[in-house]
């Protein structure tokens, strides 16, 4: 991944319990952890599983599906990088797999929506699909209603 | 699960003194001029001396160590000192700790305080370019801001529970009218129904007038044990119990990863607070709920068991509801993580606030309910 923080936006600082995540994310794949003992879905990235304490959750990759849990829509002040994008919509989405994370509304082609959210309906429980927008050289997950 | 009684503890800690810098955007000096000066404050209140100090504990996010502020005043000696981290959900629980080495005999004379240039200092999350652990999949898309964290969880609880804009506007309103019987408070002008209904969005659902004032401040308090308050010129606020929690998976604001969506900390501290001291949301004359957006008192009066889950708008608009953040709080006093309900709160069993509850013999103050967090009962009587 070649980030440049020079663009203003918020880097991730990759570790090894992170990386294999991100490097997912380049290849155009979500990455999800699941423990191979008892098939648990964790998030955030953990180097061992939560619920029976077994060390090393699997990555696997998942299709992204989910419905929206919750949603805002972000005005100034905002970070001079994200000034010229609002309003924008983010997402809280729930995974088919149980496990939240966090992404823009974006459209089809993964461009984040300068939007409300209004015109495109947003509300929770609406289904939504992967996309990924890439920002400063970073792959980031996201999502478009489906 | 039975715990010891705490009234079982031989030494019972006392809140003896307490002051504040007056609240500015500019207060024109460090942190550590200000927090060192708010001290001193404290303990001319408590009628206490530098010399007497022998323990202190801090916020970890209070920029001046308890090392660095116990050079600067000369302290001869901590016997005890500590730190809790957590931003707004370190108050109660930093109090907590200033307690528990007084009851434990570790010290008899500790200091806290919270000295914060939040206003004349700078937004901190503008600088925070470089997202480390979980900030990695929050912030990259602007999830960076405390109102940003918040507006996803506060979307959840406006659907879960049928929250009006009203029902946000109604805190905003009445801390607004405590504001204005209060001098120090920094924002006095009237606001209506209408004022904060008309405030522009800043992440929505969450508006100008649901968030918290940016302040400069400084606040010290002092506490001794309640055989010395006695001797002292003050009225003593007992330490009559507290307690603490996080919750499961907690990230800090921003806790959407654990199964329940929208659970937070708080409802795992309250068990904790009424068994803790003994008491019940009925023993509480006044409470002081943190307060960095409007949800946090609805679902404070939730939270702790005044009323039932999804009930706390109701609760407000009922004669049941106790005085609450009678200073004006963060939304219209000052913003300084908490502390100043802290003292608000000591100042309602002294009888001083200008908003005073009536006989007042068990006043709560609570921490952030969106970090790991924590709450104090302080009362008029000992144990």
């Amino acid at each position: 991944m070649k980030a440049d923080p020079s663009l203003g936006f918020p880097i991730p600082v990759v570790d090894q319990d992170t990386q294999p995540f991100w490097d997912g994310c380049e290849r155009g794949e979500l990455r999800i952890q699941r423990c191979g003992a008892c098939a648990a879905w964790l998030w955030q990235p953990r180097p061992i599983c939560s619920s029976c304490q077994t060390p090393d959750p699997v990555w696997t990759r998942v299709t992204g599906d989910g419905v929206v849990a919750s949603w805002t829509v972000l005005r100034p002040p905002t970070l001079p990088a994200f000034a010229s994008m609002v309003p924008f919509v983010v997402l809280l989405v729930t995974l088919d797999e149980g496990v939240r994370l966090l992404g823009y509304l974006v459209d089809g082609a993964g461009q984040v929506c300068q939007t409300d959210g209004s015109a495109e309906g947003v509300r929770t429980g609406r289904r939504v699909r992967l996309r990924f927008h890439e920002q400063a050289g970073v792959p980031l997950p996201c999502w478009t209603l489906a | 699960m039975t715990r010891p009684a705490r009234v079982a503890r031989h030494r019972q800690a006392a809140v003896v003194g307490i002051h504040a810098l007056p609240f500015s955007k500019n207060i024109g000096m460090t942190e550590r001029r200000a927090g060192g000066l708010a001290i001193l404050g404290a303990l001319a209140d408590a009628g206490l001396a530098v010399r007497d100090v022998d323990a202190m504990y801090r916020f970890v996010w209070e920029n001046t160590t308890e090392m660095e502020m116990a050079r600067i005043l000369g302290i001869e000696n901590l016997r005890a000192f500590g730190e809790v981290d957590y931003g707004g959900g370190a108050g109660a629980p930093t109090v907590a700790h200033a307690a528990l080495a007084i009851e434990n005999s570790l010290a008899d004379v500790v200091v806290t305080w919270r000295a914060r240039n939040r206003s004349s200092g700078g937004r901190p999350w503008v600088s925070q370019m470089h997202a480390v652990g979980q900030d990695q999949f929050e912030r990259p898309y602007h999830i960076v801001r405390p109102v940003d964290g918040m507006a996803l969880h506060t979307r959840f609880w406006i659907e879960k529970y049928g929250w009006t804009p009203e029902d946000l506007g109604r805190v905003a309103v009445t801390q607004r009218e405590h504001a204005r019987r209060n001098p120090a408070a920094l924002m006095r002008k009237p606001m209506t129904m209408d004022d904060y209904l008309s405030s522009r969005l800043i992440a929505d659902p969450l508006r100008l007038f649901d968030c918290c004032l940016e302040t400069d401040a400084a606040i010290g308090m002092v506490l001794t044990t309640a055989e010395r308050a006695r001797d002292l010129d003050v009225t003593p606020a007992y330490v009559t119990g507290f307690g603490m929690g996080s919750g499961p998976q907690m990230t800090a604001m921003t806790f959407y990863y654990g199964e329940a969506l929208g659970v937070t900390p708080s409802r795992y501290v309250a068990p904790e607070l009424w068994s803790n001291t003994g008491l019940g949301p009925k023993d509480i004359d006044v409470v002081q709920f943190y307060d960095a957006f409007t949800p946090q008192i609805p679902l404070g009066f939730e939270e702790y068991g005044f009323c039932a889950e999804g009930e706390g708008p109701a609760f407000l608009r009922s004669s049941a509801c106790p005085l609450y953040n009678t200073s004006g709080g963060g939304l219209s006093e000052a913003y300084v993580h908490g502390f100043n309900l802290l003292v608000e709160g000591v100042r309602q069993v002294r009888g001083t606030s200008t908003t005073q509850a009536a006989n007042v013999r068990h006043a709560l103050v609570t921490s952030g309910n969106v970090v790991p967090t924590g709450a104090i009962v302080f009362s008029k009587e000992p144990w």
